[in-house]
Formats: C-alpha cells, sequence, structure tokens
C-alpha cells in the first residue's frame, strides 16, 4: 500500500503534547478515530445522503474540517507536500486553505457514493457535464473513446455518472483492497460492498484491473472499445516497478514526472479517440462541473501527445489544487518523481490506482 | 508462420537487441518483451495477416509465452474456426 500502515506516522486523533504521558491514550485515540470512520461510512453517509443536498454536504464540510482538525500527522504532511511541490506558487495559509478544503472534499466524496443510487437521480442534478456533445461525437466515429482522467475530484462517481447519462463506461483501474498486501478477505468484503458494490452498479462491466502479468488488459480494453464503448483511465497513476521501462518524463507541476502513456499506444492501435475529462467542485461544495475535452489531436508522437494529457491534468490540479488524490500520499507524490531527491518513483507491486480513502486505516 | 511472427516481434516489439535473433522457444513473457500493449499489438497483427480472431476467453499468458506457443494456438484456432464453418456449411 503506498502509505504507512494505519496510525504509523499519526498520533492520534485527540492526542496532545501535554498529555503523551497517560498510558494506552494512544491506543484509545486510534480506537475512536478508527470507530469513528466506520460509523461514518457505514451509517453517517448513508443517512446523509437523504437529506437535501445542501445541508448533507455542509455536515460533510464540519466532519471536514474535524478530520483536518484531528489529523494533524496527514495535515500536516498535506501541507508539506503541497508546499514542497508547488513551491511559492502557495503561502503558508494558502497551503493550509487547500489542505483544509481537501480534506473537505474527501468527506463531501463519500456523500456522491452515497448518491449513486435510484438511477443516480440525486447526484447528477448536482452535477452539471460540459461537453457530453464530444463525447457523443466520439463515438459517433464507431470506435469508441478513451476518457483519460486523473485522481482528482470525484472521478470515481463522475465515471459512473457518465454511465448513469447514457454512456456505456467500463474502467480501467484497481480496487487498492484487492492489492494491499495481508489484507483479510472480511475487509475485502467490507470494501467491495461499502464502495465496489455502489460504483459498479453504474459501469459497464466490472473494473479492468492491471497488474503485472496481467498481459490481457489492453486487450480488454479493446474488446470494449470495439463494441463502441467508453473506457476510462487516470493517467497521473506512478506506474508499478515492472512498468517503470515504459514510462516517458513529462512536465508535470513543475517537475519532471514519469507517467504511464498507454492510453496514447491503446488509442494508437484501436483508434479510438482520447477525451479529457475532469470534475471538479464549485464553492458551495455540493454542486460540481464535470468537463470534457474534444479529442486530443493524435498527430504527434507519443510523448508529445501525452504531454498533452499531462499538461490538462496538470492546468486542473493547479486551477482545484484541493481536488487532488495524491496530495494525500506523500508517497505517491515521491514515486511520481515530484518531491526533492525522489525522481526515480519508487513504486512497490502494490500500489493501488483507486482512490484512497481514510478508511484503509480500518485495514 | 513461425518466421512471420518472428519477424514482426523482432522487428516491433522486441526493445533489447540481447534478445536477437529472437528464438522461436524464448519465452516473451519473462523477458519482457510482451507487456498488455505490445500483446495488443500483436494480436491485432496476428488477426490482419491471418484472419484469425483471438478469442477474448483465450488471452491467457500460456497461449503468447513464445512464438512457439502462439503459433499452437494460432493452428488450433484456425482448426476450430474452420470445423465451425463446416458443420455450419
Amino acid at each position: 500500500m503506498g502509505e504507512a500502515a494505519p496510525g504509523a506516522a499519526d498520533p492520534p486523533p485527540g492526542r496532545r503534547p501535554g498529555r503523551a504521558g497517560w498510558p494506552g491514550a494512544a491506543a484509545i485515540g486510534q480506537m475512536l478515530f478508527r470507530a469513528e470512520i466506520l460509523a461514518f461510512w457505514v451509517a453517517v453517509a448513508p443517512l446523509l445522503s437523504l437529506l437535501p443536498a445542501s445541508l448533507a454536504y455542509r455536515l460533510a464540510c464540519w466532519r471536514g474540517d474535524l478530520t483536518f482538525r484531528y489529523w494533524a500527522g496527514k495535515r500536516a504532511e498535506v501541507v508539506r507536500g503541497l508546499r514542497q511541490v508547488l513551491g511559492e506558487e502557495l503561502s503558508p495559509q494558502e497551503a493550509e486553505r487547500v489542505a483544509r478544503d481537501l480534506f473537505r472534499i474527501r468527506t463531501c466524496e463519500v456523500i456522491d457514493l452515497m448518491r449513486l443510487r435510484n438511477g443516480a437521480r440525486s447526484l447528477r442534478k448536482l452535477v452539471e457535464i460540459r461537453g457530453r456533445e464530444h463525447l457523443d461525437a466520439a463515438l459517433a466515429g464507431g470506435k469508441g473513446a478513451i476518457i483519460c482522467s486523473a485522481h482528482f475530484g470525484s472521478y470515481v462517481c463522475a465515471f459512473s455518472l457518465l454511465h448513469a447519462s447514457g454512456f456505456p463506461v467500463t474502467t480501467i483501474g484497481r480496487w487498492w483492497w484487492n492489492y494491499t498486501p495481508g489484507e483479510t478477505p472480511a475487509v475485502k468484503r467490507f470494501w467491495d460492498f461499502i464502495y465496489a458494490r455502489r460504483v459498479l452498479r453504474y459501469r459497464q462491466r466490472p473494473n479492468i484491473e492491471p497488474w503485472p502479468g496481467r498481459v490481457q488488459v489492453a486487450l480488454q480494453a479493446a474488446a470494449v472499445l470495439r463494441g463502441n464503448e467508453v473506457v476510462t483511465i487516470c493517467s497521473d497513476a506512478p506506474p508499478l516497478e515492472s512498468d517503470l521501462t515504459r514510462t516517458i518524463t513529462v512536465p508535470f507541476l513543475g517537475h519532471q514526472a514519469r507517467l504511464l502513456p498507454g492510453i496514447v499506444d491503446l488509442a494508437r492501435v484501436t483508434g479510438a479517440p482520447v477525451l479529457l475529462a475532469f470534475a471538479h467542485r464549485t464553492a458551495d461544495y455540493r454542486h460540481q462541473v464535470l468537463e470534457i475535452s474534444p479529442p486530443v489531436p493524435m498527430h504527434s508522437e507519443t510523448t508529445a501527445v501525452f504531454g498533452q494529457c499531462a499538461a490538462a491534468m496538470d492546468a486542473a490540479i493547479r486551477a482545484h489544487p484541493a481536488e487532488w488524490d495524491f496530495w494525500f500520499e506523500p508517497t505517491d507524490l515521491a514515486r511520481l518523481g515530484l518531491l526533492e531527491g525522489s525522481l526515480r518513483p519508487l513504486v512497490r507491486p502494490d500500489y493501488r490506482m483507486e482512490r484512497t480513502t481514510e478508511l484503509e486505516h480500518l485495514s | 508462420m513461425e518466421a512471420v511472427i518472428n519477424d514482426y516481434i523482432s522487428r516491433e516489439l522486441v526493445q533489447d537487441s540481447a534478445l536477437l535473433p529472437l528464438e522461436d522457444d524464448t519465452s516473451l513473457l519473462e523477458t519482457g518483451v510482451l507487456d498488455s500493449l505490445s500483446l495488443l499489438r500483436l494480436v491485432v497483427f496476428v488477426q490482419e495477416r491471418f484472419g484469425i480472431m483471438v478469442d477474448d476467453i483465450d488471452l491467457v499468458p500460456e497461449h503468447f509465452d513464445s512464438v512457439d506457443s502462439i503459433c499452437a494456438y494460432l493452428r488450433t484456432r484456425a482448426a476450430e474456426t474452420a470445423g465451425q464453418a463446416g458443420s455450419h456449411g
């Protein structure tokens, strides 16, 4: 997994320096922290999702603020990562504000997930899809369409929302709990039930999950495209160790990141156009905009074509920095080559692509 | 068939020149010649060159581990296709 073991780097919530000597405080704090997370996902978030959106997302923000306040270790990591990667673009105060927004947004995304029910109508009312004509036009070509996105915004729900809006969507991506060493079957079943089940209701088929040795992934994606369907993928994922030789180096967030340009190869072989799509939340936290671009021109060489995708991801992240997941995971930033002295992404084979959440700390 | 496929893989997919000339029994997966995307290119080539469609269910590493195994699979697949065409005809 791309992060430290539960609690390894963080003081337990609520623990303050003056209380450090109290025996058992750390364990109790950690236990309460996990209990809160479990209760939130299993009971609170589903209930919140039934409330009027304005109230539900306001309460989600409130919970995000609490997490921001009490999860001091993670907050410090996020701020440090923001400052290290974006440098002088963010003042310390701005980095704090972005970090707080990140915590709010992550909680709001759980509400998004819970609103994926009944045809996703309650979520569809909150998300404006811009540029769907580009996707319609791409599918009119009969070779399917590849949507390139990032671990940005409520992308998991956005893909499901596209499907609920009439586009047959299949995602290339791994569920992290399936690739975490030592994960118990109970935890996997929990995540399958609480997370994947909701998402996959609004997907054409289960995720195509790339992993070393699964050489059929691109062929499966090609088969989906041959059916004139939509394949989505997040192209900002740090490469696996086994994929390092196939990475290219592209400018990304002011650094040279090593990323996999697989979508460009897939597009060239299948003839499917590549479109970019990013969802971001508006200032009220409940409404979102999902913007779909026209097809990326494919006339130049692979590095140049993929460079356009990386530039689009870069622009989206700079415009809405709190929406990018990887601020939450310094190890991911390092693997991408965005932190000083870490140009070579040291990716363990247990790296996951789908979103992480604080729920991982339950495992 | 072996020569055609060996030639295509050697020209288009082998990145490590130390593997050339490519032996027909060299493991393409263990040597890293074939990955997900290069397998896709190979299958597209096979379909265009030999007119043999690869079923999704057949997309297992054993069928694509070497030039020999690819050809063995394709011959089986061609025979199955011919048999189905004969039974329908």
